[in-house]
């Protein structure tokens, strides 16, 4: 069965949003790749090719707006989907090394997720937070900011005992902890 | 026109339309501009930077009047570089290409753009014709930037990092590899897709120094994948049929006119030591612009094969290699007791004109009426008002009855331009713009400009306000509705009521028929009066490449003579491989080939060595009635010669005396008697008075659909991209007693063919498709399916 063949409501809800045009019709891509990954975690090829007939395009047009976005997943991904930065002020930053750190400690590539069924990582293009580099973000939620290997591992491990991001302290310099949100501890 | 404005590039000023790109100014201008990104007929987008130049205007005052500087209106530079591709001139602008300030932006592009590039030049074919390459050498690494010191060598980078590493050898079909290092990213490979034949089967995956071309859908499906070869920077889209054959600068070259199908598009002819490697586009504004189909580029590996190279004759029952003299000697005796009036002579559909008129004054001489041409459909051309492309850009209404991708491929391109509104390029003093501002990415198409019907579903139907796939015969009824004397076949009523609306509303239109309607006199007559109510042009996608030209001439049976399908005269000439039936017919037999076959072998009593479309010289004429000149590309062919040479041998044999003998005297014939225009020029004579001599040629449950590729060109890649099925609805196959995947054995005009058979949902009920792949397409016969079962 179709992803959308039991929301045919809300597809019209998605079109009617845009010209009565097939360029209109084509601005919708993007609310239904969002809504798939929301709720799948993933956009399968199945799901690209679905979108791909509905909105009478091909599944190459679909995959290109696709993978331009890091949100989109074309990957399963883990509970917790790890995006390193990569680019450049996070590349001077150290991104490189916070990547091998995370392929060490949770022993994956990119594509694959933890046997517990935790983790995924990706490296993402420039997430327009260069001046806090380097940048990581857990699946859609706000960035972790200035990352170290010591924050990248307080954040393991305050994701592996099911703390919500907010509440997950990072160590800074000493009286310096922050919250993931970046607010210093006790102010 | 738009309005002229006056800009000065450099030291020299000169008048554009408005709405030019500042690039195409500079070129007009006799000055030069590197770019990667722009190409004729795309969309400009900037996206290289590598045009960057500097720009100022003049401005005007709150007075209205131009602030002056000096007694002149002074020149507002633009704070930065601008790309030449899509800024647009103003009247008075200046433009400056050749300043320290210019030259620094534009070799620093050739540096970044090289940053990533693998630099393999030594074993890329694209090398010597490579336009980094040449970009780099002329605009790259100004010494005045990149030698810190006379006495030391040119930095060549400023960058010292490890290159990015990426797929090398990724086949995006069998026509096709693209090499994902070589790649920069210019972006026209998928421009071209979207803007020009409408197939969006490439597209960028992911973003910033990751991103790389993929396409999802499986072997590029799309008749037109070929042209990216030609418009690639750079050696990442490369041709498969081509690779590693020779370096750009062996080829021998020859600029000639494709026969592949009647719309005549340019191709340049790469041959290397006597064999056929290459085929790219040519550039003909008027015809198919830079673009050409996949046939016209891949299929030609068949040509270097298997040719007959010397005549052969029979003896003891064997067919064996001769001299032309023999041959003679062997015509002579086979006639001797033949009435010239039994005597015919049939040409193949991409004979020249020169061919055709030798063959018109042969018969005149010997009296007799058995001559035609292979693939001359069963109602004439000549008998509509031919429209040229030019005409159909400026349409306001367009009626296809067939399938244009398969038919005449160049003909589907330019109803892309046509649907997008745009209008024939401008001609500027460097030919057409590299970066046209009328064209954009993605622009709408104008539906309500275009119909298409169809006997089987075709890609063009997409750009149709209205279009239907009905079943093959049903286009006279569906004619009959158009012009109000029958009620609309089941099904179709909705879109020809908007047909008919629509024709009404409209001033110029024009008619595109396929051969499906041309090879039904009924359907093709109400045609006719369809076009002279509405006074329409035609467009006619014959199966001949030079159908209109050999017919304009008068190729075809006279009183009483026996057309191509048939069998009658006792002796006959054959230009191309005729049926079985044909053959045992006749009782003796000379075969004018390319290529050995089992049929010759086994019938032929002299066999003439012949010319493929790309050796001969001579001219044709397209569908638009435009000549088109055919130049020898050099290929080796032994003592091939054209069928003027061949039907001169055969007067010589009979004793009778011909006006042509050389190709060059046909020309020379065809100008003075026949008034035959220079190149380019169309040649519309008065109607031949030839009508309908064929009974309706399309009855029988078994459609002989049309496509761009023909029976010979199956080989190499070709054959691995060109499935030859028999195909039909679910609902027929089940009252045939087929399923998916029977093997059939099928009685065919050219043979027995064993096939698999394809179910597809969506064709009509009650008939089966199978490729025509040559001369017999549109045509209808009874479906004899001699074995059949499951695989
Ligand atoms: S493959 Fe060639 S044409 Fe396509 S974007 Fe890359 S360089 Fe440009
Ligand atoms: S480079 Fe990492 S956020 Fe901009
Ligand atoms: S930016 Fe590429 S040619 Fe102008």
């Amino acid at each position: 069965m179709g992803f959308f063949d039991d929301k045919q409501d809300w597809l019209r809800g998605v079109f009617a949003q845009y010209p009565d045009t097939p360029q209109g019709r084509r601005a919708a891509l993007m609310p239904m790749l969002r809504r798939v990954q929301q709720d799948e975690g993933w956009i399968s090829p199945e799901r690209q090719e679905e979108i791909a007939q509905i909105l009478g395009t091909t599944a190459t047009e679909v995959a290109g707006v696709m993978s331009f976005y890091s949100y989109y997943q074309a990957l399963p991904t883990g509970k917790y989907h790890l995006q390193v930065c990569a680019t450049l002020s996070c590349a001077i930053g150290g991104a490189d090394e916070l990547w091998d750190e995370l392929v060490q400690e949770l022993g994956i590539l990119r594509g694959d997720v933890t046997p517990d069924g935790l983790f995924s990582i990706q490296k993402v293009e420039c997430l327009g937070s260069c001046h806090t580099a380097p940048v990581v973000q857990v699946n859609d939620e706000p960035y972790v900011e200035c990352v170290t290997k010591a924050r990248l591992h307080a954040l393991l491990q305050g994701l592996r005992e099911g703390k919500r991001l907010e509440e997950i302290v990072l160590p800074g310099k000493v009286g310096h902890e922050v919250h993931v949100r970046g607010e210093e501890v006790g102010v | 026109m738009d309005r002229m404005v006056r800009v000065t590039v450099n030291d020299r000023t000169v008048e554009v339309p408005g709405g030019t790109s500042v690039m195409d100014a500079i070129f007009h201008a006799g000055y030069d501009v590197p770019l990667f990104c722009a190409e004729k007929h795309l969309s400009p987008i900037g996206a290289c930077r590598m045009c960057l130049v500097k720009t100022g205007s003049p401005r005007k005052g709150p007075d209205g009047q131009f602030i002056l500087e000096n007694g002149q209106p002074k020149i507002f530079w633009m704070p930065k570089l601008s790309a030449a591709c899509i800024t647009a001139v103003s009247d008075g602008m200046v433009i400056d290409t050749l300043s320290d300030e210019v030259k620094h932006a534009q070799s620093g592009m050739v540096e970044l753009t090289l940053f990533n590039h693998p630099l393999d030049c030594p074993t890329c074919d694209k090398g010597g014709a490579c336009e980094l390459q040449d970009r780099s050498y002329e605009y790259g690494l100004v010494e005045k930037f990149y030698q810190p010191d006379p006495m030391e060598l040119p930095l060549y980078t400023r960058f010292e990092m490890t290159r990015r590493h990426v797929d090398k050898h990724h086949t995006l079909s069998p026509f096709i590899v693209l090499d994902r290092e070589r790649c920069i990213h210019c972006k026209r490979c998928v421009r071209y897709f979207e803007e020009i034949p409408g197939d969006e089967v490439l597209d960028f995956i992911e973003r910033g120094v990751h991103t790389f071309i993929n396409s999802e859908d499986d072997g590029l499906p799309s008749n037109f994948t070929g042209n990216i070869v030609d418009i690639c920077p750079v050696g990442a889209l490369l041709d498969q049929t081509a690779r590693f054959r020779a370096r750009n600068w062996e080829y021998d070259s020859t600029e000639t006119t494709s026969m592949d199908d009647a719309c005549g598009a340019a191709i340049t002819v790469d041959a290397r030591s006597g064999l056929l490697e290459r085929i790219r586009a040519a550039e003909r504004r008027e015809v198919n612009e830079v673009w050409i189909s996949d046939a016209a580029r891949f299929g030609h590996q068949w040509v270097n094969e298997n040719r007959v190279c010397t005549p052969l004759v029979r003896r003891d029952g064997k067919l064996v290699e001769a001299t032309w003299d023999e041959a003679l000697k062997a015509i002579r005796q086979g006639l001797d007791g033949v009435a010239p009036a039994d005597v015919g002579v049939y040409l193949a559909g991409n004979s020249t004109l020169e061919e055709g008129l030798a063959a018109l004054e042969l018969t005149a001489a010997l009296g007799t009426a058995h001559r035609d041409f292979q693939g001359r459909t069963a109602y004439p051309t000549t008998g509509f008002a031919p429209a040229s492309f030019e005409e159909l850009l400026d349409a306001e209404f367009v009626l296809v009855l067939g399938e244009p991708t398969e038919e005449a491929p160049t003909l589907h391109l330019r109803l892309s331009e046509y649907i997008r509104g745009l209008k024939p390029a401008a001609k500027l003093n460097h030919g057409t713009p590299f970066a046209d501002l009328n064209i954009k990415e993605r622009m709408p198409r104008l539906n309500h400009k275009l119909a298409l019907f169809s006997a089987y579903p075709t890609p063009t139907a997409r750009w149709a306000g209205a279009s239907a796939v009905h079943a093959p015969g049903a286009e006279a009824a569906l004619l009959a509705a158009l012009l109000g004397e029958a009620e609309a076949p089941a099904g179709l009523g909705e879109p020809l009521a908007w047909v008919k609306a629509r024709l009404a509303a409209s001033q110029r239109v024009v008619l595109v028929l396929g051969a499906g309607v041309l090879n039904q006199p009924e359907a093709a007559i109400k045609a006719r009066q369809l076009a002279e109510r509405s006074g329409a042009r035609v467009m006619c996608m014959t199966p001949a490449a030079n159908a209109r030209g050999l017919e304009a001439l008068g190729l075809f049976p006279g009183k009483g003579g026996a057309g191509w399908t048939e069998a009658g005269p006792r002796a006959v000439y054959y230009a191309y491989l005729p049926t079985e039936a044909q053959l045992k017919a006749a009782a003796f037999r000379i075969l004018h080939l390319t290529h050995r076959h089992p049929l010759a072998e086994k019938y032929a009593d002299v066999v003439l060595p012949n010319q493929t479309a790309y050796e001969k010289r001579g001219h044709t004429l397209n569908l638009e009635g435009r000549v088109l000149p055919l130049e020898p590309a050099g290929i080796n062919n032994g003592e091939a010669d054209g069928a003027v040479a061949a039907l001169g041998l055969l007067a010589e044999a009979l004793g009778v005396k011909t006006p042509v003998r050389l190709v060059r005297q046909a020309t020379r014939l065809l100008v003075e008697k026949h008034k035959l225009p220079a190149a380019l020029e169309r040649w519309l004579p008065k109607s031949t008075g030839w009508t309908a001599t064929e009974a309706d040629a399309t009855t029988g449950t078994l459609y002989l659909r049309p496509t761009m590729w023909r029976r010979e060109q199956r080989v190499g890649a070709v054959a691995r991209v060109v499935e030859i099925k028999l195909e039909m609805s679910p609902a027929t196959a089940r009252s045939q007693g087929l399923a998916d995947g029977y093997l059939v054995e099928l009685a065919l005009p050219e043979g027995v063919e064993r096939l698999e058979v394809k179910t597809v949902a969506g064709l009509p009920d009650g008939v089966m498709y199978v490729p025509a792949l040559g001369a017999w397409a549109g045509r209808r016969v009874e479906a004899k399916i001699l074995v059949g079962g499951e695989a």
